[in-house]
């Protein structure tokens, strides 16, 4: 699936992003912008997905400007409003998941469906080993040589990135917005990998028990970065909720091995 | 006629659940369902003594009001305890299992109670297909296959293969062998007209559960006919009907409860999200479905499900009348009863079972 990139202006920024496909609107947040995985091509395969580069990831400008992960999904949603006019459902990885989680409570008249990517608003954990970018992003995986088939970002891009997030308090716990958790109404996913070192095993039930609609989906074997340790239940289990919200947990598969 | 008991084996806290369905885990405290696993089985034993002639276990899922999600394992532990009684597996819920599994499990039960096996199957109630992910389009084919694999393999003295539709096995040879030949009594549990024929056809009893007398009958009309046409008429064990009672001193007391209990306002007895139970119904059904013209809302308040309803009600006498109504319109011949309502706890339950046996076991013997 080709993707075209495109820039909007929202909330201050350009705001660079990549859209393919036809259909219902999906937003994509992601932490680097980055929209060559997997996932985004399954996705665009059945919807008109939009991959929003936030201000201050991947390659673009320092993001000196946002104080708040709320600013930054004012941002996102601005951006959002100003590719459709519908109502999507907004997917969100890592740093994404935070800000689509904040975008959720504050615009929720723009969010159809909520797909939560190893967020670590509730409860992260310091990760061992993560001095170095090396350390950093061979703590994403389970596995060492999943690491090795994913590329490592640029020096230039972590520390950018790395300035943003600590500004932003990405991967402090979130008490302000675990106490809005209640205010999500729309159907939630939140996905995580049952090795994944920078939250801790108890964020899940979080937000189980305070979404009014949220399933929680844990990914056997995969670390927090779930598309490069186990690409194939990731999109399994995201494309299957996108499609059927809650009802997800009906089974669509067949079990029929000879008519 | 005969009586048996359902033994739910209920969590004793089950009132205070939320209603929702699955219930959260969190909601059990092990100190309190290892009593309440105790209290069940000493229903169980009362049952027993007091002349029931056999006690049931049900394969439910997720929840602590019937916490036997492996029924086998129950039955298993009651049979130990009580050493004359009937133990019916009604049942184990076919589409969810491995059905020679389940063979292995109603062999090795056969053996352990020398002969008191009564074994059923059924396709579940909606929330359960989702238990092991089923999915529910499936659930009466792989009832039916899973049917006659199992008596095929409770059956077959040689190894054999099975090539399925929803099953393969490449190797059969289901260990030990029956104590009672060639089967135990075996009832399949439903409401449909294919798996009633299934059942005439089979030579199977049928099981029917809470429905009011006339679509009881209904249903019990049609497996009449239909086991006549197969050349067989049933026997009065063959047909049970499982029904929710309560049963007092006096019709007064009685109703005296009911009303309080109605004042507690109870929710649905098995609450789904309305989107969720709409996407099961539209795949049992083939019907089409429009998730996104659903209302979504919150958990407490959208959910739907049956509200709670008593088949039986009031003093012994009274209670015994309206069981000879379906022993004599739908020919009714073993009355399989839930006696542990959500808002009954355990020395209520014991009272309700020694009343029962000795007030309403010696009239329901003469039907």
């Amino acid at each position: 699936m080709e993707f075209q990139e495109k820039q909007v202006e929202a909330g201050g920024f350009s705001v660079r992003y990549w859209e393919a496909g036809q259909g219902r609107p999906v937003i994509m947040l992601d932490r680097t912008g980055g929209r060559e995985t997997a996932l985004h091509d399954a996705l665009a395969e059945k919807y008109q997905v939009f991959s929003l580069e936030l201000p201050g990831t991947g390659d673009s400008p320092a993001n000196t400007a946002s104080e708040s992960i709320s600013d930054l999904a004012v941002v996102a949603a601005t951006a959002a409003a100003a590719l459709t006019s519908e109502r999507y459902t907004l997917i969100g990885s890592s740093f994404g998941a935070n800000v689509a989680l904040q975008q959720a409570i504050q615009s929720p008249e723009q969010v159809e469906a909520l797909i939560l990517i190893s967020p670590t608003s509730i409860h992260p954990q310091d990760s061992p080993a993560a001095d170095t970018l090396s350390d950093a992003h061979l703590a994403m995986f389970a596995h060492a040589e999943n690491a090795g088939k994913y590329p490592i970002i640029s020096a230039e891009t972590f520390a950018k990135e790395s300035e943003l997030m600590r500004r932003l308090n990405f991967g402090v716990h979130d008490s302000e917005t675990e106490a809005r958790l209640g205010d999500i109404h729309c159907p939630t996913l939140a996905v995580f990998g049952q090795e994944d070192r920078l939250v801790s095993s108890q964020a899940p039930r979080v937000y189980r028990e305070k979404i009014p609609n949220c399933n929680i989906a844990l990914v056997y074997d995969a670390g927090h970065c779930i598309i490069g340790d186990r690409p194939e239940a990731l999109l399994n289990t995201v494309l299957d909720y996108a499609e059927h919200w809650e009802t997800f947990i009906v089974g669509h598969q067949s079990g029929l091995i000879n008519p | 006629m005969k009586a048996s008991l359902f033994a739910a084996m209920g969590y004793s806290k089950r009132a205070t659940f939320p209603s929702t369905w699955p219930v959260s885990p969190v909601h059990a405290d092990p100190k309190t369902s290892v009593q309440s696993y105790r209290e069940g089985m000493d229903e169980c034993e009362l049952a027993e003594e007091v002349g029931f002639d056999w006690v049931s276990f049900s394969e439910h899922h997720y929840s602590g009001r019937i916490p036997t999600g492996t029924p086998a394992v129950m039955a298993s532990a009651v049979a130990e305890r009580c050493k004359r009684i009937k133990i019916a597996l009604l049942g184990h819920l076919l589409p969810l299992n491995n059905p020679v599994r389940v063979a292995e499990e109603l062999a090795l039960l056969d053996n352990l109670t020398d002969g008191r096996l009564v074994a059923g199957f059924l396709r579940g109630t909606p929330n359960e297909d989702q238990v092991y992910t089923m999915n529910p389009a499936e659930g009466r084919g792989r009832l039916h296959e899973g049917m006659d694999l199992i008596l095929k393999a409770l059956t077959e003295p040689e190894p054999f293969s099975w090539e399925g539709r929803y099953y393969q096995f490449r190797t059969v040879a289901v260990w030990p062998r029956l104590v009672q030949q060639p089967l135990p009594q075996v009832i399949v549990g439903t409401r449909s007209d294919d798996t009633i024929r299934y059942a005439a056809d089979h030579r199977l009893g049928l099981g029917v559960s809470f429905l009011p007398v006339e679509q009881t009958a209904a249903i019990t009309d049609k497996y009449h006919a239909w086991c006549e046409e197969a050349g067989w008429s049933p026997g009065p064990d063959d047909i049970v009907y499982r029904a929710s009672i309560y049963v007092a001193e006096t019709d007064e007391l009685a109703h005296k409860w009911f009303e309080g209990l109605m004042k507690s306002r109870p929710g649905p007895n098995i609450p789904l999200r309305r989107t969720v139970s709409e996407a099961i119904e539209s795949a049992r059904t083939g019907n089409a479905f429009d998730l996104r013209g659903v209302v979504a809302g919150s958990p407490e308040g959208d959910v739907v499900g049956n509200s709670l309803g008593i088949n039986f009600i009031g003093g012994p006498d009274t209670v015994a009348s309206q069981i000879k109504e379906f022993h004599d319109r739908c020919g009714v011949g073993v009355m399989d009863l839930l006696i542990q309502q959500n808002q009954v706890d355990h020395k209520a339950v014991m009272k309700e079972i020694e009343l029962f046996g000795k007030e309403v076991i010696p009239q329901i013997r003469e039907f």
